[in-house]
C-alpha cells in the first residue's frame, strides 16, 4: 500500500489540482481495493483473445424459429399436429398445430446462412457470427430464465457473468465502471436487477446502470452547489481525511476511501463525456438510427451508440438490453409473443435490427471487434406450434439460439441443431454453462478455476458443468 | 471477506495436519521449505492430474505423497531423485527439457522462480512429510470438529470476562503477542454504543462516561453495558443482524417481486424477542413452529413467518414438470435457511448427491424437506382466541343478516330470470352473432363529428364489457371511395377508459390503440365501457365496425374477450347523441346473454323497487362488515397435511423419485445428539415442532456453537469461525476453539440468553483494548484475528444512514409497525423498483424499518453493502467504491441532512463559526476540533456557508469509521 492517496489529498487541499492523480500506484490501489480483481496474479489463466464483452440481450424468449433457425418443414407442415406432441402442455397451457413463421427466410452473406427477412440489417453480419442453435434452458419461466442466462442459476442471488468477469479480471480503465448495464427505455428485463447483480460477490462487481435516457445516479453535484463551493468542500474534506488517516496508520481502508472520492471526481468528468452523443457526427447517428421517428427504436439506437463509446473507453463488460419485462399483455414490452406473433415482432424487430447491425458494423470498422467478444442472448426460444386459442407461440426451453461474434470467434459457422421443427435441440446440445465456459475461455479464463467461496461451496459461474464450445472458436 | 480459493485451502489444511506429524528436528527447515514453497505449487499445478482429487491419475504418477513420487508413474522410475535435480524427471518436465513431457501440460511454463524452488528442494534431498500415514483429508466425517460435543470447561479458568481474556491471551502468547492497552474513554463508548445500539452516543453521554471511566473504569464499563443493553435500540440493532441471518426481505423476489406488506410483524417480533432477551432456544423453535408452540398466542405464532421470509417463484406454470421443479426450489429455500441459520451446515449442498465435503447424505436433505413438506407461502390470520371470538361476535349477526337479504333478493331475481328466459326463447334473431374478427353495423348516411361505441356485455361477461378488448375500430365515409375516418392518421381522436395500466409505459393499453390502423396492440376496455371517436371534421358516415383481432394465422380467432352488446351513437356537436345502430336483433352470444338482454324488459316496477331496496340493504350490511376491524393477517405461510410422502430426488430431479424418507433429524451429529424420526404420515405441525426441538437441544454440538460465534462476530467484526453459517469442511476453522466452546457452553448455561453473554464480552479486556495499529504485531497477524487490537470497522449501511439522521437531529425513533420505503415501485404484471431521489421526513426512521425489497437498489443503503436478500447474509461485505462517494456527496439525502445539521447548529449553538464548529464536532465525533481543524472549517464556512461545512462533515472518514 502506498501513500499516494494521501499525497493526492494534500495536493487537492493545496488547490493545485482536483483530478490529477494518474500514477501507476493509484491505479494499482484502485484495482485492488475498489475494483477488486481476484488478485494474486493468477488471471488470466492463459492468453486471452478478448479483452471485453458486449452482451446484447433480447428478453422475453426471442423466437429462434422466426429469427435465426430456419425450419423449412414448418412451412410444409403448417396447420398439422406436431408429431409426437399431441396436446402438449407448456408454460401457458395447451398447444395447437404447427405454425409457419410469418416471415420468409433468405440466404445471407458468403456463408449463405438462412436468416429471417425480418432482420435485413442483421443478415449482413452472418459471416462474422457463430450461431449456437442447440441451446437449452432449465426453466420455462422468464424471470428464472433471464437470470439463468446471466448467472447460470435459475434462482436469485448468484453473480452475473459480468460481475464474475469484473471480479476475475478487474478494470480496464481508471475512471469508468468495469461493468455497465444499459436497460431498455421500456423498463427492466424480467427479474430486473438480479440480471446484472453481484450476487454474493462484493458489491463493486455489480453493473452500474446507465443508458442514454438514464444518467448514472448521483453523478452530478446538486444544482444548489457551485463549482467553487464543491472544490472548497472537497479540499476541506480531503484535508480532514488525510489528517484522520495519518492518525490511524495501518488502516488501508481509510486510504482506499480517500482514493474512492478521487475516482468519483474523475468519473464525474469521464461519464458525462462518454455519454455525450452529440460528439458523434451526423452520419454515425444516421447509421444507428438515433433520430428515427419510432421513439423506441431511436432510444435503443442511442443506447447502441453509447455502448460503442463505453467499450472504446475500456468498460470491460456491457450488457445492452433490447426490450423489457412481461407486461399484462404478452409480447407488448418484450419478445414474449404468446398471442400475436406477427404484430409483436413487427413491433420489436425493427427496433432491434438496424441499430444493432449499425453497432456491429461500427465496431468492426473501428477495429473494436478484434478484441471485443459480442454475445447475443435470450432466455429461451419459442414453440414451433401456436398456442391454443392464439396466433402466438409459447415458451420453449428445449431449443433456442444464441450467437457469438468478434474476438476469437469463427464467423459463419453454426454449432448444434434443433430437430426438423425447432421443438428440441438434438445435435451437440448446449447449455448456458457451455456458453459461458466459452465466453470465459475467450477471455483467457478457465471456467473451472474462477471460484469464490460462498455458503459451503467454492462457487463457479458455470456451477459444476460446462464445456467450451470449440466449434465456435477461430 | 469470505473469499477462499479452493486450492490454497488444501494447502492450509495440509499445513494444519503437519503439526501432528513426527518430524525429525533436523528436517524441520527442509519441511518448512516444502510447506512454504513446494506443497502449494504441487497442489496448484499438479494435483489436478496427479493426486487423489484427479478424475483419472495421469501416467499413473501421484504427487500427493512421498511414496507417490518415489514409486514414479507408469514408466516405473522415481519421478524425483533426492539431491539430483538433473536426474529427476519431474524437474526436467517442468523445465521443458523433455520434448514430449512439458509440464504442466497445455499451460504456460511455470515461473522461473518456482522452478528454482523445486530445484532447490530436490537438491536438499526433497524433504517431504507426506509419509502416507498423513493422507490429506478430503472431506469431513462425523469426527469433524464442529460435530463433537462441546469441550468440558477447564475449572481453573472459571467464567466471566476473565475467562474470555484467558483464552485470547493464551493464543496471543503463543505468537509472542499481547493485548493493546485499554482504549480511551471516547473510543470505547463510541464503539460500545454503535455495537449495542447502532447509534452514536451523545456528547453528554461521552462526557459522563469519561469522568466515570477515569475514576473506576471497570464499574463505568459495566454500568454502560447494562444501560446500553437495556435500551430498545439494542433490539433494533441486534434484530437487524438476525434478519440478515434469516434472509428476511419484504418482497417475494423473482420475476413478479410483489411487495409483502404484512411481513413486518415478524421484524417486530425479532426486535421484541431480542429486547426481552427471550431464550434463543425458544426463539429458534418458535421460528420453525411458532404456530404449534404458541397456538392462539399471536406474539409467538408470528415467529413461524421465518419459514416464508425468503424469495420464491410465484409465476404460475401449466407445465407439470416445471411445477414440481418450482416447488422443489421453494422448499429448498426453507431447507437452506434452516440449516444455515441454526445449524451452520450446508445441507442444501446435498440436494442432488451426498454432500461432497461434509457427512451429510442426500437423504438428510429430504428428511428436512419432509419436515417442511406441508408449508406454502402466503398469509394467514394470526390472532388470539379472544380476538377471534370478538371478531366472530361482531360479524356473525351481520353475516346472518346478509345471508337472509341475499336469499330474498335471489328469490326475486330467480323469478325475473325465469320470465326473462321464457321471453328470450320467443325472440328470433334477425342477424348473426357478433364476430370477434369483424362486427359491422350499417345505417343511413349521417353527417357527424363524433361516434360512440357504448358497450354493455362481452363474450365472457353478459353483464359488462369492462375488461374485453378491441384491436381496431373503424368508421367509414358514405359513398364511393369509402375512407376510414376514425383513423388517427386521418386526424381522429379516441377516448375511453382502460382496464390495465403500465405506469412506466403510459402508451400501453390505451383507447388510441383502437384507431392506430394496426392489428397488434389492443385497447383494454375499462369502465365505463365507452369508446368515443372524434373526427378531424364533420364526416358523412354509414358504417362502423370493430374487431378484437385480424389476420390470424390459426383457426383461433379471439385475443381475449370481445364486446357483444352495444349501441352506436353519433353526434354532430359532441354534446347531443343519438343511437343509429345496436346489437339488438343479433343472435345473443349465449343463453346467459339472451336472458340478460331480456331481464330489464320483464322486470316489473315493483320487482325493480324491491330488488333495489334489498341491494341497498345488503350494501349497508357490507359497510357495517367492513367497519369491523379485520383480524390481522400476516405473511406467515400456510400449512396443510402433505398429500404425498417425501422421496429422495435422484440427482435433484423431482421427476426421478428415489427412496422414501420420513421427517427426521439429519444424521451428521447422531453420535452426539439423539436423533428423531417421525412416521411418514406424521401431522404437519409435529414435523416442524420435532425439528425445532431437536435443533435447540442443550447437548447439540452445532446450534450453541453457531450462535455463540455469531454473537462474537457481531462484536468483533469476524467470528471465531469466519464462515458463520458454514461449520463444515469448506468453512473456516476456529481461531480459538476453546473460547468458542466456552462461549457456547456459557450460552446454554445462562439459559440461551444473549444479554449475559454480551455483557461478559463487553467487559472483557479483549473488547476494551484500543484499536491502535502496531506494525510489529501486524507482521505476525495482519488481520488481527488473534485480537492483539480491537479491529477498527466501517459503519454498516443502516448505521451510516441512522447516524446521518441522528447528527442532523432528524431521526424519528418510532418503533415498529409497517415500514417505510426509499423507493417507489410500479406494478404491471411484475413490480419494478426505483430508488427515490428525495427522501421525505416520513422516511426519517431507523433503517431497520425500511421495507427492503429484493432485487432493488436503494443507493443510500445498498451502496454501503446492505445485501440483496436472495440469500441469507450471515456476514456482510465491506466495500469501498466510488459510487459510495457519489451517493454521499450528491444525493439529496446528504444535502437535506447537511441543511438540517446547519439549522441545528444555527439555532442550538453560539453565534461564531468556531462555536458552531465545536458543536458540530461534538455532535458528530464527540470531541473538540483541533485549532487547525477549526481554522479550516471557519474558512469554509466563511466562503461557502455552514451547509457546505456540514456536507463535508457527513462525508468524513471519521464519521464512518470506528476505532
Amino acid at each position: 500500500m502506498t501513500v499516494a492517496p494521501l499525497e493526492l489529498a494534500r495536493r487537492q487541499f493545496l488547490g493545485r489540482m482536483t483530478t490529477g492523480l494518474t500514477g501507476v500506484a493509484l491505479a494499482r490501489l484502485l484495482r485492488a481495493d475498489l475494483f477488486g480483481a481476484a488478485g494474486g496474479g493468477v488471471l488470466p489463466h492463459f492468453p486471452a483473445k478478448a479483452k471485453r464483452v458486449l452482451q446484447i440481450f433480447c428478453p422475453g424468449g426471442a423466437s429462434h424459429v422466426d429469427l435465426w433457425d430456419h425450419k423449412p418443414l414448418l412451412e410444409k407442415f403448417h396447420g398439422t399436429p406436431l408429431p409426437g406432441g399431441d396436446a402438449e402442455v407448456t408454460f401457458q397451457g395447451k398447444n395447437g398445430n404447427l405454425m409457419r413463421s410469418p416471415w420468409d427466410f433468405a440466404p445471407a452473406g458468403r456463408s449463405g446462412k438462412m436468416i429471417s427477412t425480418l432482420l435485413p440489417h442483421m443478415a449482413r453480419h452472418v459471416d462474422d457470427m457463430a450461431f449456437v442453435h442447440s441451446m437449452t434452458s432449465r426453466t420455462n419461466t422468464h424471470g428464472p430464465g433471464c437470470i439463468a442466462m446471466n448467472t447460470c442459476f435459475t434462482r436469485e442471488g448468484f453473480p452475473s457473468a459480468g460481475a464474475w468477469i469484473s471480479h476475475g479480471l478487474g478494470t480496464l480503465n481508471e475512471n469508468l465502471p468495469t461493468f455497465v448495464a444499459l436497460q431498455d427505455i421500456r423498463g427492466e428485463p424480467p427479474n430486473g436487477k438480479a440480471n446484472w447483480g453481484n450476487g454474493f460477490l462484493p458489491a463493486q462487481h455489480q453493473a452500474v446502470v446507465l443508458a442514454a435516457h438514464q444518467p448514472l445516479r448521483n453523478l452530478a453535484r446538486p444544482g444548489s452547489i457551485s463549482e467553487a463551493e464543491e472544490e472548497a468542500t472537497r479540499a476541506f474534506l480531503a484535508q480532514a481525511n488525510a489528517g484522520h488517516a495519518e492518525a490511524h496508520p495501518g488502516n488501508s481502508e481509510l486510504r482506499a476511501r480517500i482514493a474512492a472520492y478521487e475516482l468519483a471526481a474523475r468519473m464525474q468528468l469521464a461519464a458525462p463525456e462518454v455519454s455525450d452523443l452529440s460528439r458523434e457526427p451526423a452520419h454515425v447517428h444516421a447509421l444507428y438510427g438515433t433520430n428515427d421517428a419510432n421513439m423506441l427504436k431511436a432510444s435503443y439506437a442511442r443506447n447502441c451508440l453509447l455502448t460503442r463509446r463505453l467499450l472504446e473507453k475500456g468498460v470491460r463488460y456491457v450488457s445492452l438490453y433490447c426490450a423489457s419485462r412481461a407486461s399484462s399483455v404478452d409480447g407488448l414490452l418484450n419478445w414474449d409473443a404468446h398471442k400475436t406473433l406477427k404484430a409483436d415482432y413487427e413491433r420489436h424487430a425493427p427496433i432491434f435490427d438496424q441499430p444493432t447491425a449499425a453497432l456491429l458494423a461500427d465496431m468492426k470498422q473501428r477495429g473494436l471487434l478484434a478484441d471485443t467478444l459480442v454475445i447475443w442472448c435470450s432466455e429461451f426460444g419459442r414453440m414451433p406450434t401456436h398456442q391454443e386459442g392464439t396466433a402466438g407461440r409459447d415458451h420453449n426451453p428445449d431449443a433456442f439460439t444464441t450467437w457469438l461474434m468478434g474476438a476469437g470467434v469463427k464467423g459463419g459457422v453454426s454449432h448444434g441443431a434443433t430437430d426438423d421443427f425447432g421443438r428440441r435441440s438434438v445435435q451437440d446440445v448446449a447449455t448456458v454453462y457451455d456458453f459461458y465456459a466459452t465466453v470465459l475461455h475467450l477471455l483467457g479464463v478457465d471456467h473451472e478455476r474462477l471460484t469464490y467461496y460462498h455458503n459451503g461451496s467454492n462457487r463457479r459461474l458455470t456451477d459444476v458443468h460446462g464445456h467450451v464450445l470449440k466449434g465456435v472458436l477461430s | 471477506m469470505g473469499r477462499r480459493c479452493g486450492k490454497s485451502k488444501w494447502a492450509l489444511l495440509a499445513a494444519g495436519l503437519l503439526t501432528a506429524a513426527r518430524v525429525n528436528a533436523a528436517e524441520a527447515a527442509g519441511v518448512a521449505f516444502f510447506e512454504q514453497k513446494i506443497r502449494p505449487v504441487l497442489v496448484e499445478h499438479c494435483y489436478e492430474c496427479h493426486s487423489d482429487q484427479a478424475k483419472k491419475i495421469k501416467g499413473g504418477l501421484r504427487l500427493d505423497s512421498r511414496a507417490g513420487w518415489l514409486t514414479g508413474g507408469d514408466g516405473g522410475t522415481a519421478a524425483i531423485v533426492p539431491g539430483q535435480p538433473e536426474e529427476s524427471l519431474l524437474i526436467r518436465a517442468v523445465q521443458h527439457l523433455e520434448d514430449d513431457l512439458a509440464m504442466p501440460p497445455k499451460k504456460p511454463k511455470l515461473p522461473d522462480a518456482v522452478i528454482a524452488d523445486l530445484v532447490s528442494w530436490v537438491k536438499m534431498g526433497a524433504p517431504d512429510p507426506r509419509d502416507g500415514a498423513l493422507v490429506e483429508a478430503k472431506r469431513a466425517d462425523k469426527s469433524w470438529w464442529s460435530l463433537q460435543p462441546l469441550r468440558a470447561a477447564d475449572p481453573a479458568v472459571g467464567v466471566g470476562p476473565e475467562a474470555i481474556d484467558h483464552y485470547i491471551e493464551v493464543s496471543l502468547k503463543e505468537k509472542g503477542l499481547a493485548l493493546n492497552p485499554p482504549a480511551d474513554a471516547r473510543a470505547l463508548i463510541r464503539r460500545m454504543s454503535y455495537d449495542v445500539t447502532g447509534l452514536p452516543p451523545t456528547p453528554e453521554d461521552v462526557a459522563a462516561f469519561a469522568a466515570a471511566y477515569r475514576s473506576e473504569p471497570q464499574r463505568a464499563v459495566a454500568e454502560l453495558a447494562d444501560r446500553l443493553l437495556a435500551l430498545p435500540a439494542y433490539g433494533e440493532r441486534w434484530g437487524r443482524h438476525w434478519l440478515d441471518v434469516v434472509r428476511f426481505g419484504e418482497t417475494i423476489g423473482f420475476e413478479v417481486n410483489f411487495p409483502i406488506n404484512d411481513l413486518w410483524p415478524f421484524r417486530d417480533y425479532v426486535i421484541r424477542s431480542l429486547n426481552e432477551d427471550k431464550p434463543f432456544n425458544r426463539f429458534i423453535a418458535e421460528q420453525l413452529a411458532g404456530d404449534v408452540f404458541g397456538k392462539d398466542q399471536p406474539e409467538t405464532e408470528v415467529g413461524s413467518a421465518f419459514l416464508v421470509a425468503g424469495p420464491y417463484d410465484s409465476v404460475g406454470n401449466r407445465d407439470v414438470v416445471a411445477q414440481k421443479n418450482i416447488r422443489a426450489a421453494t422448499l429448498d429455500d426453507l431447507i437452506t435457511a434452516t440449516s444455515g441459520a441454526f445449524l451452520g451446515m450446508t445441507i442444501h449442498c446435498a440436494r442432488c448427491h451426498h454432500h461432497k465435503f461434509d457427512p451429510i447424505p442426500t437423504e438428510d436433505y429430504y428428511r428436512l424437506r419432509a419436515a417442511f413438506e406441508g408449508v406454502t407461502h402466503g398469509r394467514r390470520v394470526i390472532a388470539s382466541a379472544e380476538e377471534r371470538a370478538a371478531f366472530k361476535a361482531a360479524t356473525d349477526p351481520l353475516n346472518d343478516q346478509r345471508a337472509k337479504l341475499v336469499k330474498d333478493r335471489d328469490t326475486l331475481e330467480r323469478e325475473v330470470t325465469r320470465r326473462a328466459k321464457e321471453a328470450a326463447d320467443k325472440v328470433v334473431a334477425t342477424r348473426s352473432k357478433v364476430n370477434p374478427e369483424l362486427t359491422e353495423e350499417r345505417f343511413e348516411p349521417v353527417a357527424v363529428r363524433a361516434v360512440k361505441l357504448v358497450m354493455t356485455a362481452s363474450t365472457t361477461n353478459p353483464k359488462s364489457a369492462g375488461g374485453s378488448r378491441i384491436v381496431e375500430f373503424e368508421a367509414w365515409s358514405a359513398g364511393d371511395g369509402a375512407r376510414n375516418v376514425a383513423l388517427a392518421s386521418n386526424g381522429a381522436r379516441a377516448e375511453g377508459a382502460k382496464s390495465a395500466v403500465a405506469e412506466d409505459f403510459p402508451e400501453a393499453y390505451g383507447a388510441h390503440l383502437a384507431i392506430d390502423g394496426l392489428f397488434g396492440e389492443q385497447w383494454f376496455i375499462g369502465t365505463p365501457a365507452v369508446l368515443t371517436v372524434t373526427f378531424a371534421k364533420t364526416e358523412t358516415i354509414d358504417r362502423v365496425s370493430f374487431r378484437n383481432a385480424k389476420d390470424l394465422m390459426t383457426e383461433d380467432k379471439a385475443q381475449g374477450a370481445t364486446p357483444t352488446d352495444y349501441e352506436i351513437q353519433v353526434s354532430a356537436d359532441g354534446e347531443t347523441w343519438r343511437t343509429v345502430a345496436s346489437s339488438a336483433g343479433r343472435e345473443p352470444w349465449s343463453a346467459a346473454h339472451a336472458i340478460e338482454r331480456m331481464r330489464r324488459e320483464v322486470t316489473t316496477p315493483e320487482e325493480a323497487k324491491q330488488i333495489a331496496a334489498l341491494s341497498a340493504e345488503i350494501a349497508k350490511v357490507d359497510r357495517a362488515l367492513k367497519a369491523v376491524p379485520p383480524l390481522r393477517e400476516v405473511w406467515a405461510g400456510k400449512y396443510a397435511q402433505p398429500e404425498e410422502g417425501t422421496f429422495v430426488h435422484k440427482g435433484g430431479d423431482p421427476m426421478k423419485p428415489g427412496e422414501a424418507v420420513v421427517p427426521a433429524s439429519p444424521t451428521m451429529a447422531d453420535r452426539v445428539v439423539p436423533s428423531f424420526a417421525l412416521p411418514a404420515d406424521a401431522p404437519e405441525g409435529e414435523r416442524r415442532r420435532a425439528l425445532g426441538e431437536w435443533i435447540v437441544r442443550d447437548d447439540h454440538p452445532l446450534t450453541p456453537r453457531v450462535l455463540a460465534n455469531r454473537v462474537w462476530q457481531y462484536h468483533f467484526g469476524t467470528g471465531i469461525v469466519d464462515t458463520p453459517s458454514d461449520f463444515g469442511f469448506l468453512g473456516g476453522r476456529p481461531t480459538h476453539p476453546e473460547l468458542l466452546d466456552y462461549l457456547a457452553r456459557r450460552l446454554v448455561a445462562v439459559g440461551w440468553r444473549l444479554k449475559p453473554l454480551h455483557r461478559e464480552i463487553l467487559l472483557s479486556r479483549t473488547y476494551r483494548q484500543s484499536g491502535a495499529h502496531r506494525a510489529d504485531a501486524a507482521r505476525v497477524d495482519q488481520e488481527a484475528r488473534l485480537l492483539w487490537r480491537f479491529p477498527p470497522r466501517r459503519l454498516g449501511a443502516e448505521e451510516l444512514r441512522d447516524t446521518m439522521l441522528h447528527v442532523a437531529g432528524k431521526l424519528d425513533r418510532k418503533m415498529g409497525g409497517p415500514g417505510f420505503r426509499l423507493y417507489k415501485f410500479t406494478q404491471n404484471n411484475v413490480c419494478t423498483y426505483f430508488p427515490l431521489d428525495r427522501h421525505g421526513p416520513e422516511t426519517y426512521r431507523r433503517s431497520v424499518y425500511h421495507q427492503n425489497a429484493r432485487a432493488s437498489v436503494v443507493d443510500v443503503l445498498n451502496d454501503f453493502d446492505l445485501p440483496d436478500i436472495a440469500f441469507a447474509a450471515p456476514r456482510r461485505a465491506n466495500t469501498t467504491t466510488p459510487l459510495q462517494a457519489l451517493t454521499l456527496l450528491n444525493h439529496s439525502f446528504t444535502t437535506d441532512m447537511a441543511q438540517a445539521l446547519a439549522d441545528r447548529l444555527e439555532h442550538g449553538s453560539g453565534a461564531s463559526s468556531s462555536e458552531k464548529i465545536d458543536a458540530a464536532y461534538a455532535i458528530a465525533f464527540q470531541r473538540s476540533p483541533t485549532a487547525e481543524e477549526r481554522a479550516a472549517g471557519a474558512k469554509l464556512i466563511e466562503t461557502h456557508g455552514l451547509t457546505a461545512f456540514c456536507r463535508a462533515l457527513l462525508n468524513m472518514n471519521e464519521l464512518i469509521y470506528l476505532d
